[in-house]
């Protein structure tokens, strides 16, 4: 599923932020990504997320290596990744509706294929009241059930998450983690990008550590 | 009902579409002075292909007026020629008065003239003509006017490059805004584009939900030039005054529906409004898709 080796990141000429990370995931895992801010987790889900190119050392997401995947490939590939972000990067001129459906919609499906899967999985996140709403008159917790949605509304094969749970409270973040778990039972590969460990320890999975862009074991 | 995938006032193009409009504007007035000097130079050719002029000068030893008689006597037997008619000697001395003054004109020896009407579908061998007339009488000259057309159309030939440099140009700039408004409405929703490529969209299809704002500017830009350059004719044409009568004549004559050849020229007012709307889409299209794949 996913395989990554021996990457280097370097902005420009700065410092290099990744250094020979390497860590592999089989398809149904899941896994957590810690480390102190600054460590480099956000920067190694960018060259998951195909949003950044490696210094160095090769990824391979679902069989292909991507660190030099053409650009006119890259939105393939993209199409079987579900991205949720800390700050939920919802569309606001979008409804809650269009934004979850966002990924099919670019994808080319036809809105009459889709329309009851989306109001469904609006419904499973408990959004179902505020399917025609805009993302502005939601409060934290439910932008990022929404923006949970539009991660797995086309049944991605990989759903990366950074900082899902940064900004909702304690009891909505389990909530939301129960939510990638429940996902995962269903055969999504769930790589989440959190610090917090009692969270971390609650849902009792692997972890990987990333200290000054190296991973501690 | 999907809404759209950039909001509403995204691009805001009002001020692309009135800058286009002003461009579109000053394109129809070019493309109707190419009309008007093309109308005007077959105009003038036609009516100095048509006349020609005899002049017979007065020398000593001979009768003007027996000169006279005998170039319109060959005038009468060449084919081709319609009607020769001898100009009273005041005609000349009225076309000498404004260069010389009328005192004493009487006295000179003021040349004569014959005015020629010719077939212009079976003119007569200028050259022939020209020959025959000197050899009856050495003192007379035949003028085809030919130095005068070439003068003109050279003159039209370069007031048309003129207005094609013009349009050249009204294209340029407008191509130049519409790339600089590309790259405005590109940086002004550089986050919404970030999240269209994150969840897998294409390039094309990003472009593609953009550049149809530009289309609609480019129609409308177009749309209310065409307007305006009709009604500045209209005004030309059917309201100038009478000092402004050369002008507005041609003005009007924009809005003869002409039979023949010259109505492709009519269909060039509505090629602007389509340039318009070719030039905003292409262009918006292609500064869209370089700057998309120069992002990550």
């Amino acid at each position: 599923m996913l395989r990554v080796d021996n990457i280097g990141l370097r902005y420009g000429s700065g410092p290099e932020v990744l250094k020979h990370v390497t860590f592999h995931m089989k398809a149904g895992d899941f896994m957590f990504l810690t480390g102190p801010s600054g460590a480099g987790k956000s920067s190694l889900l960018r060259l998951l997320f195909l949003a950044q190119r490696p210094t160095k050392g090769t990824i391979k997401l679902f069989g292909t290596n991507v660190e030099h995947l053409d650009r006119s490939e890259l939105p393939k590939v993209r199409r079987r990744i579900g991205l949720v972000f800390q700050d939920f990067r919802l569309l606001d001129h979008l409804s809650v509706f269009d934004n979850v459906a966002l990924p099919l919609r670019v994808a080319g499906e036809r809105l009459s294929n889709y329309r009851q899967n989306v109001l469904d999985l609006i419904d499973w996140v408990g959004l179902a009241p505020k399917a025609e709403v805009f993302p502005d008159t939601l409060s934290g917790g439910e932008k990022q059930r929404a923006a949970i949605a539009r991660a797995v509304i086309a049944k991605p094969d990989l759903l990366l998450a950074d900082e899902p749970t940064g900004n909702v409270d304690p009891v909505l973040a389990r909530r939301l983690l129960h939510l990638f778990a429940a996902l995962n039972q269903q055969g999504t590969t769930v790589l989440i990008a959190s610090h917090d460990e009692s969270l971390m320890k609650a849902m009792q999975k692997p972890i990987l550590r990333l200290q000054d862009g190296v991973i501690r074991r | 009902m999907q809404g759209p995938l950039f909001p509403k006032d995204a691009a805001p193009l009002r001020t692309l579409v009135a800058a286009m409009a002003v461009m579109s504007f000053l394109a129809v007035l070019a493309v109707g002075a190419i009309i008007l000097i093309d109308r005007a130079v077959t105009h003038w050719s036609r009516g100095l292909a048509t006349e020609l002029t005899v002049q017979v000068r007065q020398v000593s030893n001979r009768d003007v007026e027996k000169d006279v008689e005998s170039v319109l006597a060959v005038l009468k037997e060449t084919a081709g020629v319609r009607e020769a008619e001898a100009l009273p000697r005041s005609a000349s001395e009225e076309l000498l008065a404004p260069w010389i003054g009328s005192d004493g004109l009487d006295k000179l020896p003021v040349p004569r003239l014959i005015r020629v009407l010719i077939d212009d579908r079976r003119p007569p061998d200028m050259a022939a003509l020209e020959q025959q007339i000197a050899t009856v009488v050495p003192p007379a000259r035949l003028d085809s006017h030919r130095r005068w057309e070439a003068e003109l159309r050279r003159m039209a030939g370069t007031l048309s490059v003129l207005s094609w440099l013009v349009l050249a140009l009204i294209a340029l700039s407008a191509i130049a805004m519409v790339v600089s408004a590309s790259r405005a409405v590109l940086a002004a929703n550089q986050s919404i584009v970030e999240v269209l490529h994150l969840v897998g969209a294409e390039d094309r299809f990003i472009a593609r939900a953009i550049d149809r704002r530009f289309l609609s500017a480019g129609f409308y830009a177009g749309l209310i030039g065409l307007a305006g350059g009709v009604v500045v004719f209209a005004l030309l044409g059917f309201l100038g005054g009478a000092e402004a009568n050369g002008v507005a004549e041609a003005a009007r004559s924009l809005f003869y529906i002409p039979r023949g050849d010259e109505r492709y020229l009519l269909l060039s007012f509505l090629a602007v409004p389509l340039a318009a709307i070719i030039i905003a889409l292409t262009t918006s299209r292609m500064t869209l898709m370089r700057m998309l794949s120069s992002m990550p």
